[in-house]
């Protein structure tokens, strides 16, 4: 019981407690809370027009109408196929290049470790507008000296083409993402004990069995980390393909699911289906994240 | 209008805002925002430098005041601000949207009906393309200009291969083949994949016409046997290499236009200030003809989506004075010579001889050579099957028909059949919106 006494004490409300909570409490249910729930009635609504269409129009209530309409569109479910794929290209990339990167850095052998830590860093700073634009320019025959160079030796490559397009936007996910990453990575390194590394060398081990069996796993939830941003990421593809697209035959109007709602809302004045189309990418990108923590933190069946 | 009237009330307005100014001399600060001063009215444009229009029309006029708000073109997000604002119902009072985009507002309810304050200036415009903003006898537009299509042609590299300009689309092949044949890099035309406008042009040129009303309901007709044949010509192109796959305004696109990749242009009559803007190094080497015919000795042409217009916005709060500047804009001499200047289209007022810049534009004339390029568009102008008319759901169709074309060209398959599908996505869109279709 007397342990119970003081915890009871603490959960009483405290006024200053409130008042402190306040600003984010109001902000995030007015930025937050209250556009995903605009976002769901929305997408249960939809503009009816009759005869020739000229007239006033009515708005419907249409339950998951716009649900249905979205997943019985063979483009949106072909765009959702296209977000699976590209995860499946860019996480393992994503992953890899930034944990190699961070290793590299932490081995203490790199030299100019600093530098290159902030070289490695530098294109997260440049906005993914102008990163794809830049990107876009390397990727065209006609304005990419590197393409013009190639052609020259006679290798001839189009990124943008159909077969070659989603690996083009991965690898501008990774210039862009893969420093941030790394960063994560390297204070994750860096806040592990020295002790245990002189400890292992006393043992004799070498830099390889160091890296197995010290920097991993303890690294561990930095990696997961990294790896669940990455999903949440690829699933919200949008800028890379929007900017690619009049370069392009193979980037389409819905070629991913965020690009189709934005369309429908911004281009064909559909925003009840975009609402939906959204609301179905937000599902998704829930039930991934979740799903691999789950995968993960399960006691007793870790990977590694 | 009743012109004399019309300035009557601007000189009192003027003698009242004098009297007024020397009343409120000591405050003037006060004065402004009050119920006595001028009506305020906002504008959005994406019509490059038409400030000047805004600024010309400021300087006339002391009863209404003009702010220009300068937004994304309509299909690039434009239409979305402007009919989410009139959704939140705070919208511009006059909008710039184009003669495509009109049925589209109509089925959002977003348009204010003008038709008591423009009703009785009908005459003013060219026929067809007043009729663009009308519905049911009720006006909801006031055209401003057109995009009749001419060809943009390098005529040094013709002449240089001696290539006589090509009057139909047998020859234009035939030149295609020489073009192709004279440089690895060169090509007579980019098959603009991404636009819409472009394709359906061509659509229309060879003879289609896609939509039309039966009833209380919508035909539609993307892939007749007409606009069949026009995308088994550009198939045919395509499948020999003549056409380079590239889309219009791209980085590609601008480099091509600029070296002499790319050596044919079929565009709007406002194209010449983007090639003048593109490609200043080209200078004098270019020309400008009709486009070629399918059958020859005819004079067939169309336009580049038709056109744009002036609407006011529904949720104005000042519907009568907005609707007085836009029959202003797009009707007033002096203020069409500034649009046809700053490249907003063909005027789409009746009698264009008091345009000056359509006269004599020696700056223009330089770049093709001293051709006067005016009287080609002129001749297409007058030349449009006017019959064409825009179904809702615009967006819809022009989104449907570059994904489709685009995913043929990509894949191999004919574009014919990217046509027939954009047929039956069209007919899908406007059943699902609950609209007739015959």
């Amino acid at each position: 019981m007397s342990t119970l006494v003081p915890r009871r004490a603490r959960r009483r409300p405290r006024p200053a407690l409130w008042a402190l909570l306040l600003p984010f409490v109001v902000m995030f249910a007015l930025f937050f809370i209250a556009p995903i729930i605009y976002a769901l009635v929305q997408s249960m609504f939809a503009t009816k027009s009759s005869g020739l269409g000229l007239g006033r129009p009515e708005t419907v209530f249409v339950f998951f109408d716009n649900y249905a309409r979205a997943l019985s569109d063979a483009t949106f479910v072909e765009s959702l196929g296209r977000l699976l794929l590209f995860s499946a290209i860019l996480v393992p990339l994503m992953v890899i290049t930034a944990l190699g990167l961070a290793l590299l850095l932490d081995s203490g052998r790199a030299w100019g470790g600093k530098f290159f830590r902030v070289l490695y860093f530098a294109p997260y700073g440049v906005p993914g507008v102008v990163a794809t634009l830049l990107w876009g320019f390397l990727y065209v025959p006609a304005t990419s000296p590197v393409l013009q160079m190639l052609q020259g030796i006679g290798v001839s490559i189009n990124p943008l083409s159909g077969d070659n397009v989603l690996f083009a936007i991965a690898n501008i996910a990774l210039w862009g993402f893969a420093g941030y990453n790394m960063i994560i990575l390297i204070s994750a390194l860096h806040a592990i004990p020295s002790e245990l590394y002189e400890a292992a060398r006393v043992d004799g081990a070498s830099a390889w069995s160091i890296i197995w069996s010290i920097k991993l796993p303890l690294v561990r939830p930095s990696l997961i980390l990294v790896t669940v941003f990455t999903v949440i990421g690829t699933l919200q593809l949008f800028v890379e393909p929007l900017v690619l697209r009049p370069l392009t035959t193979a980037i389409s109007s819905t070629f991913t699911p965020n690009l189709a709602a934005y369309n429908q809302a911004f281009a064909q004045g559909n925003p009840n289906l975009a609402a939906a189309m959204a609301v179905i990418v937000a599902v998704l990108g829930f039930a991934f994240s979740f799903g691999f923590l789950r995968l993960v933190n399960r006691k007793g069946n870790r990977a590694w | 209008m009743n012109q004399p009237q019309r300035r009557r009330r601007v000189l009192s307005a003027v003698a009242i805002g004098a009297a007024g100014a020397l009343a409120l001399s000591g405050c003037a600060a006060d004065a402004e925002g009050s119920s006595d001063g001028p009506v305020e009215i906002t504008f959005q444009s994406w019509v490059p430098n038409i400030d000047q229009v805004v600024d010309a029309f400021n300087e006339e006029h002391d009863d209404i005041h003009v702010t220009l708000e300068t937004i994304t073109a309509g299909p690039d997000g434009g239409y979305a601000k402007m009919l989410s604002a009139v959704q939140a119902g705070n919208p511009a009072d006059v909008a710039q949207i184009g003669y495509d985009s009109i049925p589209d507002f109509l089925v959002n309810d977003a348009l204010e009906d003008i038709t008591d304050y423009v009703g009785d200036s009908a005459d003013d415009f060219v026929p067809w393309q007043w009729e663009t903003g009308v519905f049911d006898d009720r006006v909801y537009a006031v055209p401003q200009a057109s995009g009749p299509l001419g060809q943009f042609y390098r005529k040094d590299i013709f002449d240089s291969l001696g290539l006589a300009y090509p009057t139909t689309w047998d020859e234009y092949y035939e030149a295609a083949k020489v073009i192709r044949a004279s440089d690895p890099n060169r090509y007579i035309a980019a098959f603009a994949f991404n636009q819409a406008p472009w394709m359906i042009g061509l659509a229309q040129q060879g003879g289609a016409n896609w939509f039309d009303t039966e009833d209380d309901g919508w035909v539609v007709d993307i892939d007749g046997d007409a606009t069949i044949s026009v995308a088994e010509y550009w198939q045919k192109l395509i499948d020999e290499d003549l056409v380079k796959i590239e889309a219009d305004f791209s980085s590609e696109w601008n480099a091509d236009i600029q070296n002499g990749n790319v050596v044919t242009w079929i565009s709007g009559s406002w194209a010449d200030a983007i090639l003048r803007g593109t490609a200043p190094d080209t200078a004098g080497s270019w020309a400008v003809g009709p486009v070629p015919q399918w059958n020859a000795g005819d004079n067939v042409s169309a336009t580049w989506a038709g056109g744009s217009a002036s609407v006011v916005l529904k949720g104005s709060k000042n519907p009568e004075a907005a609707a007085e500047f836009a029959l202003w804009m797009n009707s007033e001499p002096a203020s069409v010579d500034i649009l046809t200047s700053v490249g907003a289209g063909w005027p789409a007022i009746a009698d264009t001889s008091g345009v000056a810049s359509l006269q004599e534009d020696p700056e223009v004339f330089a770049f093709y050579g001293g051709q006067d390029i005016w009287d080609v568009f002129a001749e297409s102008d007058a030349a449009v099957d006017t019959s064409w008319k825009w179904p809702p759901l615009a967006s819809t169709l022009f989104a449907s028909l570059t994904d489709n074309v685009k995913a043929a060209v990509d894949a191999g398959t004919p574009i014919a059949d990217a046509y027939r599908k954009t047929q039956s996505d069209v007919v899908k869109a406007l059943e699902e919106r609950g609209i007739t279709v015959k």
